[in-house]
């Protein structure tokens, strides 16, 4: 029987990283997850709205709720940010019923909506190996990864009553997906380490020494590439990585890839894609 | 036992505690050769009342004074016109009942009242009690009982026959007389248990507080809640308006005092001082006590009143037990451990004033045994033990002497209940004695270490709580607490966090406010509300484990990190804060090196542990820095941007926040250091579509390779979004 979801793409998907976009519509194809795209949700605020109006992100995000709730959905995401912020959200609601009132009545005057709690927020991960299982996955591996690879997860979902079952701060879930896509895991622990995204654009000194101590210790311990749960993440060790090597001095190079990328890859959605990552990774390195 | 002297206790209880009290004094009277009859005061009649010789109450007060439901009937009985004469009949009270209400104790004030009234002969003075009752109720049993047993069978009152008249129990009562019922001085001076000293005769520590900022009450009161666990009943005194004199009859005394100006006595402490020093000072050759001072080394005076009090106790006579402690601004850790030694040392202080030295170390160890045994509402916690478990203990381990790194691991077995903490001392006990970390009290801050990822205290941490356990091996991985530099294996450098902190100007700068007269004097109000709020605030364990769980703090030059800035804006909270004070910490808190510095909450709310308080009010004070700043530098602009973007389409836009947040150079900035560069051949790494990537340079940059759209479509519904805002936050 498929799995329903409603979909939060997160922040990013729809711009600087439409790869998540591309890939992440064959991969719930294979693993027979039916997601239905939330048109009208917002950003999740990525806890910078908070930063101005604690409140103003909340509501934001209840009105996401309220949609899925309509749909009799729980919210799906591959952005560890988004899952994290909407559940921290989503948690202050229903543990103040005196805030969801506030929240509701300002929701029904502009919105014509409210929201009574019935929704869940869960990131791809989480589905993966809580719902769908690893054995399923593991027969769904064409193009096996054969590679050793840096699971990162992010702080965001890594908090109680948001990542599952998994250990909040010593998670495997990641490390069993890889070594059930047929790749090798990497043991580190900046795994979970936050990389400053939200403070890019305001301290990226420390932001850039944050990502490339990540970045670097990952190399450290053997990975050829990195698998990100994050899509924020994501863009600041991505895109920025060369300049966080030349800023800390240190060796960062390593091709940075989503989590659905990864599945899409080994799935054979993308198999042009994939034999280029390949070579990135025997040739270039980065 | 039957045939003993008979005595009614009577009692008038609404919540079983007159009843247990009347209970408990008739098992003691029968060790006395009283017969006790226990009744509730419905049990009988007051017609009744007179045929007893010996009537002992018991009586607690309900609401505004009124008797409580058991003893309604028996006193309006009591109150009406004819009641029966109690000539012939001794008596004594205990009164029950709570100061915080207008009428204290008057049910037992009325019967004691009315059986005098009545004729009847009171023995012993009529004890009111407070909430906290057991020990000042158990004392006047002993005492009451002891002079019931002295009224004859003839009804004569034999004032000789009293046990503590005459200071030998034995001598004066009933063949049935033993020793545990002996007044409290006799065991004292026979006994020869640590448990009998702290348990027997007058337990009381007097800690007068000579203060003007609060700080010297404040710690009065820390030192008086802590004595209970030395068998001590702590009283704290307002230094203004306590008469002297009466300490001469104290055996155990404590005093804290600040220095004010040019080595001034505060306030409150003058007039007691001046008295001190006057011809009228009793001598107090019976008294032992320790000073602390308060001060300021920056000022030439430094603990001046301390130091007066100090010699004034002496030159009266009394006896030092322990060395002055002389504090600076930073006074906790100093006069934690300071009460630590005094108060052990003044338990050891009988009741007759002698000095056990030898108990001493016994003391601190039936202490320490029972301090993290009871609750502070004495409810004992059971201990609960847990299966041995199989651990895989890794340590990380650093050499300065060789600049080595590395970790050691050893498989152990530890009952599952057994601390992180007693796990280290067992592996550098019995493996490796080199091994080297911060041992403390189990709530020691200094002492946080990362177990597993977590950041705990570990005296605090059990290790079933803690182990993973991956493939059917239970495994504990141990590294020192990120963010501060390593001096030895699990041992950093908490010094760069005090210099912080320091830099933060961690001190209370009070303004006036409005008091409010209590019993003891003038102290100042706060509404529940506010006063659990400021608590929650900064209610972290350890600051060397909030500041580490920022992940910014490691590499953010300068940074003050969440603990002093958690405190801080405590402090700025505070509603006792003088305004002016208030400015100044919101200075800091809004500086380069303040929470502007933090790149991202979200691992401190995750790693905290605390009640989600600690993380809401970095936020508020990150919210409070960028409206002071009216959301001008970077991270004004980023909020500010970000906010107005999502309001126009639903959607960040990432275009909008480049550029008008980096501006012209900061693009320029990225464009020279590659980044740009990166987002342009994004397609060359995601492998995406190279003709759609051309067709974006058509309108660059919208969308090519990882560079973000110049131009979102908005989401559905978007006037709802616009909606809110405009609703929400008219700013944006």
């Amino acid at each position: 029987m498929a799995m329903k979801y409603a979909y939060h793409p997160g922040n990013v998907a729809h711009s600087g990283s439409p790869e998540v976009a591309e890939t992440m519509a064959p991969v719930a194809r294979s693993l027979g997850l039916t997601l239905t795209p939330l048109e009208g949700a917002t950003s999740c605020g990525a806890g910078i709205i908070r930063q101005a109006n604690r409140k103003l992100q909340i509501t934001l995000n209840a009105r996401t709720f309220a949609m899925a709730e309509s749909l009799g959905l729980e919210i799906l995401t591959p952005c560890a940010a988004t899952a994290g912020n909407l559940q921290e959200d989503l948690d202050s609601l229903r543990g103040d019923p005196l805030l969801l009132q506030e929240v509701n009545d300002i929701l029904s005057r502009t919105c014509g909506m409210t929201f009574s709690g019935g929704t869940e927020v869960r990131h791809l991960l989480h589905v993966l190996v809580d719902e769908i299982g690893l054995e399923k996955i593991e027969k769904l591996a064409i193009n096996p990864l054969n590679m050793e690879v840096a699971g990162y997860y992010s702080p965001y979902i890594q908090r109680e009553g948001a990542c599952g079952e998994d250990d909040v701060h010593d998670p495997d879930y990641m490390e069993r997906l890889i070594s059930a896509l047929g790749g090798s895991a990497v043991q580190w622990e900046g795994r979970t380490n936050s990389v400053g995204a939200p403070g890019l654009l305001s301290e990226e000194g420390t932001v850039l020494r944050q990502a490339a101590a990540v970045l670097s210790e990952a190399k450290e311990e053997g990975a050829e590439i990195i698998v990100s749960a994050c899509n924020l993440s994501h863009s600041v060790l991505d895109i920025y990585q060369g300049k966080a090597g030349r800023t800390s001095g240190i060796s960062t190079n390593i091709p940075v890839i989503h989590l659905t990328e990864m599945l899409s890859f080994v799935m054979g959605h993308h198999n042009t894609r994939f034999a280029q990552l390949r070579t990135r990774v025997a040739v270039i390195g980065d | 036992m039957s045939e003993g002297l008979p005595l009614l206790i009577l009692f008038g209880s609404q919540s079983g505690n007159a009843e247990d009290l009347a209970s408990k004094a008739a098992k003691q009277g029968a060790q006395l050769g009283l017969s006790a009859t226990v009744k509730g005061m419905d049990e009988i009649q007051l017609s009744e009342l007179p045929s007893f010789q010996r009537v002992l109450i018991y009586c607690s007060t309900w609401g505004e004074g009124e008797q409580p439901d058991n003893a309604e009937d028996l006193w309006q009985a009591a109150s009406a016109d004819g009641a029966p004469s109690m000539g012939g009949c001794h008596f004594a009270v205990c009164a029950l009942g709570d100061t915080s209400y207008e009428f204290f104790c008057e049910s037992g004030k009325e019967w004691d009242g009315w059986f005098e009234k009545q004729g009847a002969t009171r023995l012993v003075p009529r004890l009111d009690c407070d909430v906290d009752y057991d020990k000042p109720a158990a004392e006047f049993t002993t005492e009451a009982l002891s002079h019931f047993a002295a009224v004859g069978a003839d009804g004569v009152y034999v004032e000789a026959n009293v046990g503590t008249a005459s200071g030998d129990s034995s001598a004066t009562q009933s063949p049935s007389t033993d020793d545990s019922v002996a007044t409290s001085d006799e065991v004292e001076l026979v006994g020869e248990g640590v448990e009998e000293l702290l348990s027997s005769g007058d337990r009381s520590l007097d800690i007068l507080f000579g203060s003007q900022s609060g700080n010297s009450e404040a710690l009065a009161a820390k030192i008086a809640k802590q004595a209970k666990s030395y068998g001590l009943e702590g009283k704290v005194h307002d230094m203004d308006g306590f008469d002297f004199n009466s300490l001469a009859a104290k055996k155990r005394v404590i005093i804290v005092c600040s220095t004010w100006g040019e080595g001034e006595q505060p306030d409150n402490a003058e007039e007691l001082w001046q008295f001190a020093n006057s011809d009228a000072a009793s001598r107090m050759e019976g008294v032992h006590f320790a000073v602390c001072a308060l001060g300021d080394s920056s000022y030439e005076f430094f603990c001046e009143s301390g130091k007066e009090w100090d010699r004034i106790f002496e030159t009266l006579g009394a006896t030092r037990i322990v060395e002055r402690l002389d504090c600076d601004v930073d006074y906790d850790a100093p006069a934690a451990e300071w009460t630590l030694e005094v108060l052990p040392n003044l338990a050891a202080v009988d009741s007759t004033g002698l000095f056990h030295e030898d108990m001493v170390d016994s003391i601190n160890q039936l202490a320490s045994g029972t301090s993290g045994a009871e609750g502070e509402d004495g409810f004992t916690v059971p201990s609960i033990q847990a299966d041995s478990i199989q651990v895989e203990v890794s340590v990380f381990r650093y050499d300065p002497e060789a600049a080595s790194t590395g970790s050691d691991s050893w498989a152990c077995v530890f009952p599952g209940h057994t601390s992180v903490m007693e796990a280290l001392r067992a592996i550098k006990a019995t493996h490796d004695g080199s091994l080297t970390f911060r041992d403390g009290t189990s709530d020691d801050p200094s002492t946080a270490i990362s177990v597993n990822g977590r950041l705990v205290l570990p005296g605090r941490t059990r290790i079933d709580s803690i182990v993973s356990t991956r493939e059917g091996v239970a495994r504990m991985r141990i590294d020192p607490i990120p963010g501060s530099e390593v001096i030895r294996d699990l041992v950093v450098d908490h010094w760069p966090l005090e210099r912080k902190r320091e830099s933060s100007e961690p001190w209370m700068v009070a303004s006036t406010r409005e008091g409010f007269q209590a019993p003891q004097g003038v102290i100042g109000t706060m509404h529940s509300v506010v006063a659990t709020r400021l608590h929650s605030l900064a209610d972290y364990d350890s600051a060397p484990l909030l500041h580490a769980s920022s992940d910014a703090v490691p590499y953010a030059n300068g940074f003050l990190g969440p603990a002093v800035l958690a405190s801080s804006w405590a402090r700025r909270c505070d509603p006792r804060t003088a305004p002016e004070s208030k400015d100044s910490i919101e200075a800091i808190i809004g500086s380069k090196n303040g929470i502007k510095a933090e790149t991202d909450l979200a691992p401190i709310s995750r790693r905290a542990g605390y009640s989600g308080a600690v993380s809401e009010g970095l936020l508020e004070a990150r919210t409070k820095a960028l409206e002071n700043d009216s959301f001008n530098g970077l991270l004004g602009k980023h909020v500010w941007w970000y906010c107005w973007t999502v309001k126009s389409s639903g959607k960040v836009n990432d275009t909008v926040l480049y550029r008008q947040v980096l501006g012209p150079i900061g693009l320029l900035g990225n464009l020279f250091s590659g980044v740009t560069a990166r987002m342009v051949l994004g397609f060359t790494r995601t492998g995406g579509s190279i003709l759609n990537d051309i067709l974006g340079m058509v309108a660059p940059p919208a969308g090519i390779g990882k560079m973000p759209r110049q131009f979102n479509t908005s989401v559905e519904n978007h006037h709802q979004v616009v909606a809110i805002f405009n609703e929400m936050d008219g700013r944006f």
